[in-house]
């Protein structure tokens, strides 16, 4: 199936989020995900299930000041 | 309500119409306190005292050093090694005689942070680390006092809203729920001093904004700043159910 990925198109299997980012190499510690414009807790990304069209945006928390 | 020096002062405030002096005589009620004056807090500070709000509460534990002046507006080169809530109240003072300003010079545990809570309508969070970040978004939720969390690295800039009187909104753990995470900050990855401080700035817009009555754009909401494109995208952050601080428990 097809999602976007902070633009890009990718070609995916069906998979939870936790999967998805382990598959494309992405750290999960210290990163932030939003899907379709809203953010998703990280406790719920081993279950989340991605779905065909998706946005993703998928950035790092920043504390600095 | 406002002497005649303070007409003069605010007399570009009071032109707006959605402002005006009852909202001037607001900020000259409100008390803030405002934690970390480095980057983000320099301009903050700056602009809060400037706009007239009537009791600023600073607070920050470092001193002033030469690689802090690429980035934090409020000091000079030949303040080097002194207090930096000195320096800024001084700085503060000297800007708007007609304000009070507090200086807290200690790092702040959650016993002296639930006190200090109770004199505060509103707290922005300028600091430079995550364990602090976390700590500030517990006890402002605690004591249910609103959050402008702002935070800064490389040319990328983030704020927030937390609105912790609302029983329903979301808190900062909704959105980042570790202390532990390798963290981002401007000693190991770099900032550009202007991004920084338009975060800082923007920080000081929404703390005017929630005093005076103008609606908050960013409640609920994550706001990523690109310094490169400048382009804004803009996320929802609910409230998390399962939320180790605002969760039900
Ligand atoms: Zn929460």
């Amino acid at each position: 199936m097809k999602i976007t990925v902070n633009e890009v198109e990718k070609e995916i299997q069906p998979s939870s989020i936790e999967q998805f980012l382990k598959d494309i190499d992405s750290p999960i510690k210290g990163s932030a995900l939003a899907i379709n414009g809203v953010i998703i807790s990280r406790v719920q990304w081993p279950n989340y299930q991605l779905q065909e069209n998706d946005s993703l945006s998928l950035f790092q928390v920043i504390a600095g000041g | 309500m406002l002497k005649d020096s303070e007409l003069i002062r605010y007399s570009r405030h009071l032109l707006l119409d959605d402002l005006g002096a009852h909202g001037q005589a607001k900020l000259k009620k409100a008390k803030v306190l405002i934690i970390g004056m480095g980057g983000l807090g320099s301009p903050a500070s700056l602009y809060l005292a400037a706009a007239g709000v009537g009791s600023l509460t600073i607070c920050d534990f470092d001193s002033l050093e030469l690689s802090n002046l690429q980035r934090q507006i409020a000091y000079q080169s030949d303040e080097i090694g002194s207090a930096k809530v000195t320096l800024m109240q001084q700085r503060l003072k000297k800007l708007n005689p007609e304000i009070s300003v507090r200086c807290i010079a200690n790092k702040m545990e959650e016993p002296q942070f639930n006190l200090e809570l109770l004199l505060a309508d509103l707290v922005l969070d300028c600091t430079d680390n995550m364990p602090t970040r976390q700590l500030i978004n517990r006890v402002c939720f605690n004591g249910k006092v609103p959050l402008i969390v702002g935070a800064a690295i490389r040319f990328e800039g983030h704020l927030s809203f937390f609105d912790h009187k609302d029983p329903d909104a979301a808190c900062y753990h909704c959105y980042a729920p570790s202390s532990v995470d390798p963290q981002l900050n401007c000693s190991n990855s770099g900032v550009l001093g202007a991004v920084v401080g338009v975060m800082g700035s923007l920080q000081a817009l929404e703390a005017i904004k929630i005093i005076v009555g103008i609606e908050s754009t960013v409640k609920n909401k994550l706001k990523l700043f690109d310094g490169k494109t400048l382009q804004w995208q803009s996320f929802t952050i609910n409230k998390d159910p399962n939320c180790q601080v605002c969760g039900k428990k």
